[in-house]
């Protein structure tokens, strides 16, 4: 793995939709020296009050929370607990019935999806969502070229721009790729890979954007006991770069390994939010666990 | 002799306006996923605009034939507003139809958009002539050329095989720009498209409108070779025609739909010409769509992806001498250099 | 004008029982199994060419009507169960079902043409007279097909509210799984959702050609559009809403119609439905990876 190779090459280039990197983004070498690890910066995410209906159900009722630069929060609680819709709604795949969604003081809760990606927050999906009919490299080239890509007039009018812009995404491409030892599965198609390395694809997608923060919906789905470790510590790179992860997950020992703060949700409502250690421990959230 | 100039050259202007049709239809549906069941109803308005245009004014309702708008343009410009019709009527299609919505549904909405404009356009009689269709299109540059029918036909022929070299570069260039990318995004995983920052319901217009106008300019052309155009020629079952033809040959691969073009409308129906006839006159015609409906759903249950699918393409990676060590992978040789090396001005 | 509109209401009360029945049956089918069934129409054609085969063979109309029904029974069964299932074995997609049913439609159609020799044939039963009540003109025949009509509602209502096949027949719109392992049947329960939404096609077939007097292998595919507006619009899986969203496209095609855009009536009756998808769009959105499934 590249040491010292954050995402991106710092510093904007053309095209891109200007994400602000985080703060001094400095890659901590995985694996290395955990109290170097930086405290958390300042609030990226925040959600209040969210009240989503889905299905004809209140799904979520009343969530606050906030997600900052540089830290893994987990989204913890039993079935049906409205994770998932707290997320969607974070996300945009579902309009949040009332309450506000801030992404860097700006509100979100009235964007489309699409517009919403291109101010930074990027997501996956609960069963992995890798372009099929393309391969790894296209599929981080189409998310390199994101919004830009997808336009018509840019494609038709700006000939010059896009070859040069074409070759840094492949850079950039790449860059992700080494760092993920994903290389050797560049001309792969998402049917041809395992189910772990089909989640690398989807997050390696999502780095493309340069992204504030990822939305990460059951990532270790579908994904074999010995790639849950190399998830994690890539994930905890990710985090190193001073990006702010959320992630909504089953698997608690995940949960206590990847994240700085959990939360935990029942019934559509926060009933519990710390240090992992400490809401274990909670009457609260063992009664919603077990009762 | 003859005879058979007459039959291959219209054969190759059918070869290409078929050529048109199967892009634009793979276009959408190969690379978009737009499931466009009502194709064959902008290659018709385009056809219709062509012909009105050239035909001069309508007499009204006592005369002849009656229909709306009436000019006399000069060659080319009917192809360019048969285009132009193409890319309208998708417009105003489109934006009902192409929102967020499920596949089935949209299929079907575009089927039915399909069955409700045929009727229309043969019920209103002061449309396009209901269903006796207008005819007496003339021939583009017959005058000015002064040339046998014969020789005519094959400078038509040749200039139909221009546009679609053209058409061909055009696509090709869209499909492999990030603009390409970005529908077949669209078509793989619709909410991860739009979670990387694409806006599907634009991306799907403006598929749907450049397809239109493709379809348009295929039926300009179409119309101006053969003189008439009627609802007869634009049947619901059309658009199937190409759909299994670009079955056939290669769902997202523009030189598959050209085999498939060629093997589907060309070959296939044109076999029953040279057989002898079977039953009452008129029974071969319903075979053949009944041929046309069991290939359909052979190769979709077989191999939906046709003879020649869409391709994969190796990437490439530029050494990098800034980095020692670097991980440049083995530049393995491929068939087709990946957009990146395009990128880079290979 | 008033007495025009006021008279194209009967016709259109007349037209909204005929495409009642066909979309109930369509809704229930959509509703059921989420195929979006684009051969219903063909299948309308065989019905009621079934029955123009029984009346030619001097058969009573009634008999005819029932054995129209019957040929949609079986031909959709067959379908359904045969080649339906064939497909979704292989993982079809739900659009990929809706491309293999518009080529078994295009399959069925032009058989019924190579059969019936392209010809239109002149279907007239059950002649009788009209009755006239103000400006509305309806005959006997007319009357009878809506009372066909509403009698096959309240049946069907009957049926879906008040016997253990309508509750399972519910539970399995919802949720097929779930009504699965609450022991239902479900394979039953779709076989007898082909034979019973064919049954209510090919009678809706029958009645058409009753009240249009023709019949040709196109019958069914011009009618299609109609039925599939009224089952949207109702609610797939309703047929109460369909019967209502049928009486509104009746309606509105036939005053259409009578204010003299004849050729347009079809396009205002879909343009209704139109409207109102984009107006309240969640009845049809969804990815084709999201919720619903194939239940087959």
């Amino acid at each position: 793995m590249r040491a010292g190779s954050g995402v991106g090459d710092g510093g904007a280039t053309g095209g891109a939709v200007g994400h602000a990197q985080a703060a001094g983004s400095v890659a901590a070498h995985p694996g290395g020296e955990p109290d170097e690890r930086r405290a958390p910066g300042p609030a990226v995410l925040s959600a209040r009050d969210l009240v989503v209906h889905y299905g004809g159900v209140v799904a979520v009722n009343g969530v606050s929370l906030e997600l900052r630069a540089g830290e893994v929060v987990g989204l913890i609680g039993p079935n049906g607990a409205g994770k998932s819709s707290a997320l969607a709604a974070l996300g945009g795949q579902v309009r949040a019935r009332s309450g506000t969604i801030e992404l860097s003081e700006r509100r979100i809760d009235r964007l489309a999806p699409f517009e919403r990606a291109r101010l930074g927050l990027t997501r996956t999906f609960q069963s992995t969502s890798e372009f099929e009919g393309m391969t790894v490299f296209e599929n981080l080239q189409t998310a390199g070229h994101g919004a830009d890509g997808g336009s018509l007039t840019g494609v038709v009018f700006r000939g010059k721009q896009n070859r040069a812009r074409a070759a840094e995404v492949s850079r950039l491409a790449w860059d992700v790729l080494d760092r993920f030892e994903m290389s050797a599965t560049a001309d792969a198609y998402g049917r041809e890979l395992s189910g772990g390395q089909r989640r690398l694809v989807e997050i390696m997608r999502c780095l493309m954007q340069r992204p504030r923060v990822l939305l990460l919906d059951e990532p270790m789905v579908g994904v074999a006991p010995h790639l849950v470790d190399k998830l994690v510590n890539d994930l905890l790179t990710i985090r190193d770069d001073g990006i702010a992860l959320l992630l909504v997950e089953h698997a608690l020992e995940v949960v206590s390994e990847l994240c700085d703060r959990v939360v935990v949700m029942a019934q559509g409502q926060v009933i519990c939010e710390g240090l992992y250690d400490d809401v274990v421990e909670d009457p609260d959230v063992r009664e919603a666990y077990l009762g | 002799m003859g005879s058979w100039s007459f039959y291959i050259s219209t054969l190759v202007v059918y070869f290409g306006v078929d050529l048109l049709s199967g892009w634009s239809l793979n276009l959408q549906y190969g690379f978009a996923g737009v499931i466009n069941f009502a194709y064959i109803v902008f290659q018709a308005a385009g056809a219709y605009i062509a012909a009105t245009v050239v035909i001069g004014p309508s007499g009204g309702a006592t005369s002849f034939q009656q229909y709306v708008f009436g000019a006399r343009l000069p060659f080319p410009l009917p192809l360019v507003l048969a285009a132009a019709a193409g890319a309208a009527m998708s417009l105003l299609i489109g934006l009902f139809s192409l929102r967020r919505i499920r596949r089935d549904y949209q299929a079907a909405i575009m089927l039915i958009v399909s069955l409700i404009a045929i009727q229309v356009v043969s019920s209103d009689v002061g449309l396009f002539n209901g269903s006796n269709g207008v005819t007496g299109v003339p021939r583009p540059l017959y005058a000015a050329l002064h040339v046998s029918t014969s020789s005519w036909q094959w400078v038509f022929a040749a200039w139909t095989l221009v546009i679609c070299a053209g058409v061909y570069a055009l696509i090709q260039w869209l499909s492999n720009s990030s603009w390409g990318h970005a529908l077949r995004a669209m078509r793989d995983q619709e909410d991860a498209a739009s979670a990387i920052g694409l806006n599907i319901t634009a991306l799907r217009l403006q598929v749907f409108v450049i397809g239109g106008a493709i379809a348009g300019l295929s039926g300009g052309l179409l119309v101006e070779y053969v003189g008439a155009w009627s609802p007869g020629a634009w049947g619901y079952a059309e658009t199937f025609v190409v759909f299994t033809a670009i079955f056939v040959g290669g769902v997202g691969n523009n030189r598959g739909v050209a085999i498939g073009v060629l093997l589907v409308p060309i070959i296939f129906l044109e076999i029953p010409r040279f057989l002898p006839q079977i039953g009452y006159p008129g029974l071969i015609d319903s075979l053949q769509w009944i041929a046309i409906g069991a290939m359909w759903l052979l190769c979709l249950y077989i191999r939906p992806k046709g003879l020649l699918p869409e391709r994969r393409p190796i990437a490439r990676r530029e050494p990098d001498p800034g980095v020692a060590g670097s991980l440049a992978g083995p530049a393995r040789p491929g068939r087709r250099i990946a957009a990146v090396m395009r990128g880079q001005g290979r | 004008m008033w007495t025009l509109i006021v008279s194209s209401l009967g016709f259109g009360v007349v037209l909204a029982s005929i495409i009642a029945v066909a979309a109930m049956g369509f809704t229930v089918q959509l509703g059921l199994t989420n195929v979006l069934n684009l051969s219903y129409g063909a299948v309308m054609t065989v019905g009621a060419f079934v029955a123009y085969l029984a009346v030619s063979f001097k058969l009573n109309a009634w008999l005819a009507m029932v054995l129209g029904g019957l040929a949609g029974s079986l031909l959709t069964l067959v379908l359904g169960s045969g080649v339906f299932k064939m497909f979704a074995r292989r993982g079809a997609h739900l659009f990929e079902m809706v491309m293999v049913t518009l080529g078994l439609s295009l399959i069925i159609e032009y058989a019924v043409q190579a059969i019936s020799r392209d010809n239109i044939y002149q279907f007239v039963v059950l002649q009788s007279s009209s009755i006239v009540v103000g400006p509305i003109i309806i005959s006997v025949t007319q009357l009878v097909l809506i009372g066909v009509a509403l009698a096959i509602f309240a049946a069907l209502e009957v049926l879906l509210r008040l016997t253990k096949l309508g509750k399972a027949l519910r539970a399995m719109a919802v949720d097929p799984s779930l009504a699965r392992s609450c022991g239902i049947r479900t394979g039953q329960i779709v076989t007898i959702t082909w034979l019973l939404t064919g049954f209510l096609c090919g009678i809706a077939g029958v009645i058409y050609v009753i009240n249009s007097q023709s019949v040709d292998y196109y019958t069914g595919q011009l009618f299609l559009p109609l039925v599939i507006a009224a089952a949207i619009l109702g609610g797939v899986g309703s047929p109460a809403g369909a019967f209502v969203a049928a009486l509104i496209m009746g309606i509105v095609t036939q005053v259409v119609s009578a204010l003299g855009g004849s050729a347009y009536s079809t396009v205002a009756g879909f343009g209704i439905l139109v409207v109102v998808l984009l107006s309240r769009p969640s009845s049809v959105t969804g990815t084709s990876a999201g919720a619903a499934q194939l239940t087959l």
